[in-house]
């Protein structure tokens, strides 16, 4: 911080005096990963006025009892959009922008690998935006944001707000999954030589990590919302105990999805709190491998525990006790993390500037958070707390404490590399500590109100002894955080036009990012340190003693496009895995009326199963001519994938035809749904299979496919083999199986 | 009938187990010595306990849950105990180690597992003695192999880290969705014991004393399937990500300052 380098700019500004002239252009049409990390955090922003006003009018409604400020319906409404802002709309596009920004520059890459990917990723947040927020115009969604059925079906909620809600999901979650899949491609393919997986920055290696639990716990979601939306307008029941539909499935699926989702938000505050903590101590992080490796196992962990969010359901107690444990497991990888961060900091010379007070709040009050956690995976105790505030507490100790915190020590660290500004270190200090107390404040005394027996989800409440002081206290806290947020952005807009200039390396750090002018150059690097270790900057600075060297050997994935589509098709996987078993849940003893045995002619598929098979071969024998340079012979057998992969899309066509008119539609029984969904959804994928080789033969007819450097064929036949792959697991589930058991 | 007397009478023989004992004899016999004898003997005893303790009395005909017990003992826990203890250098021959490959032996793993919970299968294992002894020996062999790439004596055979946290947690996906199958829906793969025969008169004791009815019974196993199995996979994902970190501080004396990838 002190000794600023001597030949600063004036004036350190993120557009070049060129762009200045049209920079709503420049905005709306960059597919720069910097740019587009600003938009995140910008929308993230915008979003947090939004969903921090709503927090208002819930804490002010519940600020005194019997309170008449909001009718119970505004109530429900702002507290589902409340939900749904918070966690899609502000924290993962916070993070998302963090990591657009830092990631390539951690790694020394020049940029995302698909930037005109993240280019519709980062529109697609405001996209999904503005459908969730149309609903004020059609009437909001009341139902809350896990919108548990049959609560969100249309005889409770007609509103098309619900709609409009899972609409807005549904393209946020799609936005999201292919954020995750350029995270990975990424990180696989364009380090900086040296910068092996071993040693890359933990903020990268935890993102890298929390990029596969997005490309996988999303299609979850996306699969839910889809049946939530086809019982809403499609007249199906899959959520509808009254017609032999499962409420609970939908609790399966939402918190299947939840759980990970619970990581997705805090893996990357741990990947920030990691980054920090080391450079505001001097000294490398205390168990590198621990940290890194211990986010993996929390990865696989958070999907395995979904089932503790349902312990009040009635599962059985045998299920509660195995999800108990699991659910504790968690606790230890994330527990001795907290240990690690401690470690860091003993011993350190510890500078105690903004970023690091964040931290330290964090560390306080994510364990907090954490062990109020514990309490809710031991069953008993959580049949008792879990409906009441002291439920609320945890998540906003976990969310607010701790997510939020790191967010804000992230925004406060980087700040200076994104704008080549200083945020101002008073207001910053003042900002902190009243974020500090007024968290502390709204959210503490909730613990207690918990065990009172106040319930959540309510809009108001008797004048029961003790309530109104304590809720009014909460209220304040909430006031002084809303106070904390109106210094925050002063600070920003302050330190945007006056702060001062921030030099390449303000808080003399050690990766690769700060290795660049602040903001970075649109290339990002003049030129890349050597990477011999985890800390670059710390080698080249000490020569003299460089950290011990990591091991190199390592694996590189050299082509974007197939390590891309390796991610989709997992991500797919997990999408169609939830249809397949929805089918086997409700198929599993058929429903009366139509079904698998009686309804559907398995002679006929066979036949049509058939040409989708060979079109895998006929586009093996493609690639294989593709690779001899064989044009001709390439584009015949290229042709005879389209036709036979047309064939199957006009058999499904005839199967579907034949139901129709036997009067078998989308909602005659959970047989037809589940089956339209699974091979309607399977079908629509075959469609785009077909439209990307029908592209791709175009392209090869017009001699324009040799011409690029990467053929995009061996992409789409990975894609393609995988819808076939998909097919023989539709056909066993829907077709065969149904026969023989 | 109570619980006491039936871990002191509930034991019965099983050709199998002489296989075991004769395979730890082998080992012995074979290495002298070499390898880790504790990690085998352990696994051969596990394996063993697993075919004649009170445990599969109960898995023969009584408990659904108990056959998946046995299940995970079986095709899980011992046979990575017993190909962790082979002597390092130990390689298959030639012909088997070109079979022998990661998509193999993960099929191999995965589809014994499901495989035998076709319920005609599950039936006949737990109703004749010759179906299960093919099943108990499938489970340990095609176990064994799973753990192949992962725990191979020879790096060579191993897959590296990486694509060993893919083996392993694809492994786990692949018992979840059975798991949650079994658990969560009325899905019966085991029929034969819903209502068991009771020749030796232990179904009270079950029933009634360990509150085990049918319904908990099958939910019991699938959630022993879903969450142990997934719990030993994690594990050894974890064993992984040590082992690749750990590579780093082993080799950081000897390694060359300047080595890029």
């Amino acid at each position: 911080m002190s000794g600023a380098a001597p030949a600063l700019p004036a004036a350190p500004s993120i557009l070049t005096p060129e762009e200045q002239a049209h920079r709503r252009l420049v905005w709306i049409s960059t597919v720069d990963h910097k740019r587009i990390g600003i938009l995140y955090l910008v929308f993230a922003l915008v979003f947090f006025a939004v969903g921090g006003l709503e927090a208002l009018f819930i804490r002010l409604q519940l600020a005194a009892p019997n309170n008449t400020l909001l009718s119970p319906d505004t109530f429900n409404a702002l507290f589902t959009l409340h939900g749904t802002t918070m966690i899609f709309l502000v924290v993962m596009p916070a993070v998302f922008g963090l990591v657009n920004y830092c990631l390539p520059l951690m790694i020394g890459a020049r940029d995302m690998a698909f930037p005109r990917l993240n280019a519709l990723s980062v529109w697609l947040v405001l996209f999904g935006g503005a459908l969730l927020y149309f609903c004020v115009l059609t009437g909001p969604p009341t139902m809350g944001w896990f919108a548990y059925a049959p609560l969100s079906e249309t005889p409770y909620t007609p509103s098309l707000g619900v709609d409009y809600w899972i609409v807005a999901l549904l393209a946020l979650g799609i936005g999201s999954v292919a954020t995750g899949i350029n995270f990975i491609t990424t990180v696989l393919c364009l380090r900086a030589p040296g910068m092996t997986l071993r040693r890359l920055p933990l903020f990268v290696w935890i993102n890298f990590v929390n990029a596969f639990i997005v490309i996988l716990a999303l299609p979850v979601l996306n699969a839910g919302l889809i049946m939530l939306l086809m019982d809403r307008r499609l007249g199906t029941h899959f959520f509808l105990a009254r017609e032999g539909g499962s409420p609970v499935l939908w609790q399966h699926i939402f918190w299947g999805f939840g759980h990970p989702e619970v990581y997705i938000l805090a893996l990357p505050a741990f990947g920030i709190v990691s980054e920090i903590i080391p450079v505001f101590a001097r000294k490398p992080i205390f168990g590198y491998g621990f940290v890194a490796s211990s986010s993996v196992a929390i990865g696989i962990l958070s999907f395995g525990v979904w089932a503790h969010h349902m312990f009040t359901v009635g599962m059985g107690h045998a299920a509660e006790n195995f999800f108990a444990i699991a659910s504790m497991l968690i606790a230890i990888p994330t527990g001795v993390k907290v240990l690690n961060w401690s470690a860091t900091l003993i011993g350190g010379r510890i500078r105690m500037d903004v970023p690091l007070l964040y931290c330290v709040a964090f560390l306080i009050q994510f364990t907090i958070g954490g062990l109020s956690g514990v309490t809710h995976a031991e069953v008993a105790l959580d049949w008792q707390t879990k409906n009441s505030y002291y439920l609320v507490a945890h998540f906003h100790y976990v969310a607010v404490g701790g997510i939020f915190f790191a967010l804000l020590a992230g925004l406060h660290y980087w700040f200076p590399k994104i704008t080549g500004r200083m945020l101002d270190d008073r207001l910053g200090r003042l900002g902190f500590w009243l974020f500090v107390v007024g968290f502390n404040a709204t959210f503490m005394i909730q613990h207690v109100l918990g065990f009172m027996g106040m319930p959540r989800r309510v809009y108001t409440y008797p004048d029961l002894p003790g309530w109104h002081w304590m809720n009014l206290l909460s209220t304040c806290g909430a006031g002084v955080m809303a106070v904390a947020s109106l210094v925050l952005l002063w600070n920003i807009a302050r330190s945007l036009r006056r702060g001062r200039p921030a030099g390449d390396n303000p808080w003399e750090a050690w990766t690769l990012e700060w290795a660049t002018t602040s903001p970075p150059p649109a290339h990002n690097f003049e030129r890349l340190p050597e990477v011999r270790g985890r800390r670059p900057l710390w080698d080249l600075a000490h020569p003299e003693r460089p950290d011990p060297p990591t091991p190199s050997g390592d694996i590189v994935a050299p082509d974007h496009t197939r390590a891309a589509v390796w991610c989709l098709i997992a991500s797919e996987a997990a999408f169609f895995g939830v249809l397949l078993l929805v089918f086997v849940f409700f198929n599993i003893s058929p429903p009366a009326g139509p079904n698998s045995r009686n309804s559907l002619e398995l002679g006929r598929t066979l036949a049509f199963s058939l040409c989708l098979f060979l079109s895998s071969f006929t586009l093996w024998r493609s690639e294989a001519a593709e690779r001899r340079g064989q044009r001709r012979r390439m584009a015949a057998w290229l042709g005879l994938t389209i036709l036979l992969g047309l064939v199957f899309i006009v058999g499904q066509g005839r199967e579907y035809l034949g139901l129709f008119h036997r009067g078998i539609g989308f909602g005659t029984n959970l047989f037809s749904s589940s089956f339209y969904i699974l091979t309607g959804f399977h079908g629509l994928h075959v469609c785009a299979g077909l439209i990307a080789l029908l592209i791709a033969l175009g392209l090869s007819l017009s001699g324009e496919l040799r011409r690029r450097g990467a053929s995009p064929l061996g992409a789409i036949g990975l894609y393609w083999h995988f819808v076939d792959a998909v097919w023989v697991f539709v056909l066993a589930t829907v077709y065969v199986l149904p026969r023989l058991l | 009938m109570t619980t006491a007397r039936l871990l002191l009478t509930g034991w019965s023989w099983n050709p199998m187990a002489a296989l075991v004992a004769a395979a730890a004899g082998a080992y012995l016999l074979a290495f002298r010595g070499r390898g880790r004898p504790v990690l085998f003997l352990a696994g051969c005893a596990l394996a063993a306990l697993a075919l004649v303790s009170p445990l599969a009395l109960l898995a023969s005909r009584y408990l659904f849950s108990a056959h998946m017990a046995q299940h995970l003992i079986l095709l899980l826990v011992a046979p990575v105990l017993l190909v962790l203890g082979l002597p390092a250098g130990c390689r298959l021959p030639a012909a088997a180690r070109g079979l022998l490959r990661a998509p193999v032996a993960w099929t191999a793993g995965v589809g014994s597992m499901w495989f035998w919970h076709v319920p005609a299968l599950c039936d006949a294992a737990a109703a004749s003695a010759g179906v299960h002894a093919v099943q108990s020996a499938s489970l340990l062999l095609l176990g064994a192999a799973f753990w192949w790439p992962i725990a191979a004596p020879d790096p060579r055979d191993r897959i590296g880290p990486l694509g060993g946290i893919g083996y392993l947690f694809s492994a786990c996906l692949a018992c979840t969705a059975l798991g949650i199958i079994i658990t969560l829906t009325p899905a019966e793969v085991c029929p034969i014991f819903r209502s068991p025969a009771d020749p030796v008169g232990i179904l009270a004791l079950a029933r009634r004393r360990w509150a085990l009815g049918p319904e908990r019974d099958r939910q019991l196993g699938g959630l022993l399937m879903w969450v142990p199995m997934c719990l030993v996979y994690l594990s050894a994902i974890f064993v992984e990500l040590a082992r690749w970190y750990g590579e780093a501080a082993e080799r950081a004396p000897s390694a060359p300052p300047g080595e890029a990838a």
